[in-house]
């Protein structure tokens, strides 16, 4: 599609082509027609990130990065700032709204072998981001100097003292000082500042290498025509807006009327150096990664259980052995892919409960389990599984579902699409 | 649909137009009201707190002690405010023609005060001025220099003089002609709770203006 | 499942089991401190539900429980006293702030530079008992008692929990030690808390003439302590009534927008 005609369009197309570049990437940016709705969180995820680096900004220019200020200057936010409170809520909620998000868009990738070839680059950049994430939402939360903030900066700073050597070196280091104190929270405070920009350049690097071979779809086969993909916009443009609407029904009711069902009421007590509250428990979206902390009788092994957990991600399109993406035609790896759903969950309620009884094997059964199923299940389903026949297209496949859907005009499905010059 | 006979997205934007596009278009609408209520609190975010405006409430000041010919400086809302208790002699040559000529604005016509101080001495009683500290011109603070004469020339009245780019103000904040700063000095909105003590921030009962009003600070 | 139900369906799942995840997270605190501890009294709050206000009475009779009673101990640093002001805050005029204010001295500097005291004003933030954390905590065995500004949010249970604290000092059961110095309360966590009840019949008179009962007090109290913690509340809940109508319009309309784009489209 030609450029608009418009002289100043024109004058700025010749000597900066972005009128050309977003026509390429929404306009023409070919889109498999079949994508359903697990396909919206991949855009929900950029626009929390919009959401939580803009509210993050507005909240910087009231909040004060010192020990002694910084739980005062977060309530005076709360109480004294205009539209304060909301700006903080949303991006409180947000963090959590953004892992749900996040997690989802990781878990369908998951599910329809999206890190498969070619897209494996696609897939490890995302792991860089979800990692950024943790760091930044970790920081994030020391921030308000509250109990918790402070508890849990120490409990996660001292892993390090794990490592033989040079443990206790990091922390210090990390620290700044003797314990976490006004240096520590300065630099957290600069370093949140500075990592979800970091996470945005993550994310163009995600968006080139997606846009490299496109989406991948609910059937994990490639698009043979132009038959099988619909432009981006205004197809996908519409779809992700909708699915956005929904989205901010469901953020709004959490950020107007329990803003802090999702946190926990120990953080709304100054931060006490002198005295640990009786139950330290990180923000839901780590509990899982803690439950697998806690669930290795030995630090640095648990720390290193810990670290695995996440790395293991990076390498997990070599670690699937299958030659059909899409678990749709996997019979055998569609329920374990529901399994390691189930532990992750299963795991999230071991990290949110005290290591005692019988928490503890589940915690173990469930560590065990999650690294059971990267590195001995995928490969090994991969080798014996036999995949269920592949349709030959995806616009066959769309029609063939319509018509066994009873469904209305089979007959213009191919007519339809659109013809890209 | 029945629309498979127009094949490429630019047709049916352009001639299936008028049938999808109600949603479409309302749809967009939203999405952009929505959008630009989205950016309101944030933008509000950025005026003053509540806490803010509490401390810019009125203050009061005890003149009781400020003996004629001196000045004390306080500060409202952030701002340096200036007192001065003039003597008869400053009060005398405020009115003198000789001096008042040289004045840009000699009868303070610019609103640069509240009405209550739009005479010669742009005050309430005559002795005692209260000046917004802050030149007209690009917002130093004017040095109180009362003394006639002196490092000035030999024509210098007494009055103010801003030390940044050399503006001149006569002892009632009124600018002088050939220098910067366009305006006289603001006067604040200020009223007199009883005789020694003056209340800044607060018009005289029965008066309502604006110091947002004030052309420039 | 119809597709387009899928994505609500999916959210609402999501976040029902992150709600559950978190809670346990903080209930294991409460579980492991206490097992078998009593339910916390459920008794009815007005500001309960997507629509509840804060009964503006009831906010100064616990504002009034405040002064007399709890500020004696306990200090509420993040208010001021114009916070008490207006519609927002517990219906008092300016003038009526400006005299409560007056009623406290803070410290400030006078003329000579020397440290003296003044009145508070409106702006000031509520005068505390005592003059630091250390000088608090010199009375109480070297604990403070807790600053109350953001009691309510601050703790588990939340009105309900602080409401069962304050009625629920009992007799200790037989066998049941207690320290001298500390008190029996059936919702406290390990039953002994070194607050001394603070409540009981007529321990203030009510200047509306409502009866001053035990229970009329903590209820008016807990009203008072949630507002400071959480005085935005009303705004809150009703700026999320017109965000959330206008969100299911928004849905609604783009719903039908993403069916007119799809419509020439098997998919």
């Amino acid at each position: 599609m030609a450029v608009s005609q418009n002289k100043l369009v024109q004058w700025i197309e010749y000597r900066l082509p972005v009128f050309s570049f977003l026509d390429h990437e929404l306009n023409e940016y070919p889109t498999p027609k079949n994508l359903n709705y697990w396909w919206n969180f991949g855009s929900l995820a950029g626009i929390m990130l919009t959401i939580m680096i803009l509210t993050g900004i507005f909240l910087a220019m009231n909040y004060d990065p010192n020990v002694g200020d910084a739980f005062q200057s977060v309530e005076r936010i709360m109480r004294e700032v205009n539209y304060g409170w909301l700006i903080r809520y949303i991006h409180m909620n947000g963090a959590s709204f953004f892992f749900i998000v996040v997690y989802i868009h990781l878990f369908r990738g998951l599910y329809y072998g999206s890190y498969k070839a070619p897209r494996e680059l696609l897939w490890m950049l995302g792991v860089v981001i979800v990692l950024l994430m943790m760091m930044t939402a970790f920081m994030g939360y020391v921030l308000p100097w509250g109990q918790m903030s402070f508890w849990g900066a120490t409990v996660i700073t001292n892993l390090f003292s794990a490592f033989p050597v040079v443990g206790k070196d990091i922390v210090t280091w990390l620290w700044g000082g003797f314990a976490v104190s006004n240096p520590t929270l300065n630099r957290f405070y600069s370093l949140h500042y500075l990592l979800p920009f970091v996470i945005l350049g993550v994310v163009g690097l995600h968006m080139m290498a997606l846009h490299q071979h496109g989406s991948n779809n609910p059937l994990g086969i490639d698009r043979k025509g132009p038959q099988d993909s619909v432009p981006f916009h205004p197809y996908y443009t519409y779809k992700d807006m909708f699915g956005l609407s929904v989205f901010l029904v469901v953020f709004a009711i959490f950020v107007f009327y329990f803003p802090n069902v999702l946190g926990d009421p120990q953080n709304y007590i100054p931060a006490n150096p002198l005295h640990t509250p009786p139950e330290i428990v990180p923000e839901w979206y780590l509990l899982p990664f803690y439950a697998i902390l806690r669930a290795i009788p030995n630090k640095l092994l648990g720390v290193c259980a810990l670290f695995a957990s996440i790395f293991i991600l990076f390498i997990v399109p070599w670690l699937d052995t299958s030659k059909v993406r899409s678990a749709y035609f996997r019979p055998i790896y569609k329920w374990v892919f529901w399994l390691l759903v189930i532990d992750a969950f299963a795991l999230g309620a071991v990290g949110a409960h005290r290591p005692e009884g019988f928490w503890i094997y589940i915690g173990r059964i469930g560590t065990f389990y999650y690294f059971f199923h990267f590195l001995v299940l995928m490969p090994l389903i991969g080798w014996f599984e036999r995949p269920l026949p592949l349709p030959p297209s995806i616009s066959e496949a769309v029609l063939k579902k319509k018509q066994k859907r009873g469904g209305e005009g089979a007959l213009t499905g191919v007519a339809a699409t659109r013809s890209k010059p | 649909m029945a629309d498979s006979a127009h094949s490429t997205t630019a047709d049916t934007h352009e001639t299936g137009g008028t049938r999808r596009d109600f949603l479409v278009i309302a749809g967009n609408a939203l999405l952009g009201i929505g959008a630009a209520c989205t950016a309101w609190p944030l933008v509000s975010s950025m005026n003053p707190a509540r806490d803010v405006i509490a401390a810019g409430a009125p203050i009061d000041v005890d003149l009781s002690s400020l003996k004629p010919g001196q000045q004390i400086l306080v500060l409202w809302r952030s701002r340096p405010i200036f007192i001065v208790n003039r003597t008869p002699a400053e009060l005398k040559k405020l009115q003198e023609p000789n001096d008042t000529g040289l004045l840009r604005d000699p009868q303070s016509e610019v609103e640069q005060q509240p009405p209550y101080a739009q005479n010669w001495h742009r005050s309430i009683k005559p002795e005692y001025l209260v000046l917004v500290g802050i030149c007209t011109h690009l917002g130093c603070i004017p040095e109180f220099t009362p003394e006639p004469g002196g490092t000035l020339g030999p024509g210098w009245p007494g009055g103010y003089f801003c030390p940044c780019h050399g503006s001149k103000y006569d002892l009632s904040g009124r600018v002088f002609t050939g220098v910067p700063a366009p305006y006289n000095l603001p006067v604040p909105p200020h009223r007199f709770v009883n005789e020694t003590t003056v209340r800044i921030g607060e018009n005289p009962p029965n008066v309502a203006w604006e110091f947002g009003s004030i052309v420039q600070i | 499942m119809r597709p387009h139900l899928a994505m609500p369906a999916l959210l609402i799942g999501a976040v029902i089991a992150v709600a559950a995840l978190a809670q346990p997270a903080q209930l294991a605190r409460a579980q492991a401190a206490e097992e078998g501890a009593p339910a916390l009294p459920d008794v009815s709050w007005s500001f309960e539900g997507p629509f509840g206000t804060f009964d503006r009475a009831a906010l100064q009779r616990g504002f009034q429980i405040y002064s007399q009673v709890c500020s004696t101990c306990h200090s509420m640093n993040l208010l001021t006293y114009d916070d008490l002001a207006g519609p927002d805050g517990l219906g008092y005029t300016e003038a009526e702030v400006k005299a409560i204010a007056a009623q406290k001295q803070v410290p400030t500097i006078n003329k000579e530079g020397q440290p003296a005291m003044r009145p508070a004003l409106p702006s000031d933030h509520f005068v505390p008992p005592f003059p630091n954390e250390k000088a608090a905590g010199a009375g109480f065995g070297g604990t403070a008692p807790p600053d109350l500004s953001d009691i309510i949010k601050a703790r588990d249970g939340h009105e309900r929990y602080v409401y069962g604290i304050l009625t629920g000092f009992r007799e200790p059961p037989k066998g049941f030690h207690v320290p001298s110095g500390r008190y029996y309360n059936l919702y406290f966590p390990g039953h002994v808390i070194a607050m001394p009840p603070p409540l009981q019949d007529n321990v203030v008179t009510y200047s509306d003439g409502t009866k001053a009962t035990l229970d009329q007090e903590a209820h008016d109290v807990v009203t008072f302590l949630t507002w400071a913690s959480d005085p935005t509340m009303e705004q809150r809940k009703q700026t999320g009534a017109k965000v959330i109508l206008f969100l299911l319009a928004m849905t609604g309309v783009l719903y039908g927008a993403k069916r007119r784009v799809w419509s020439d489209v098997e998919h």
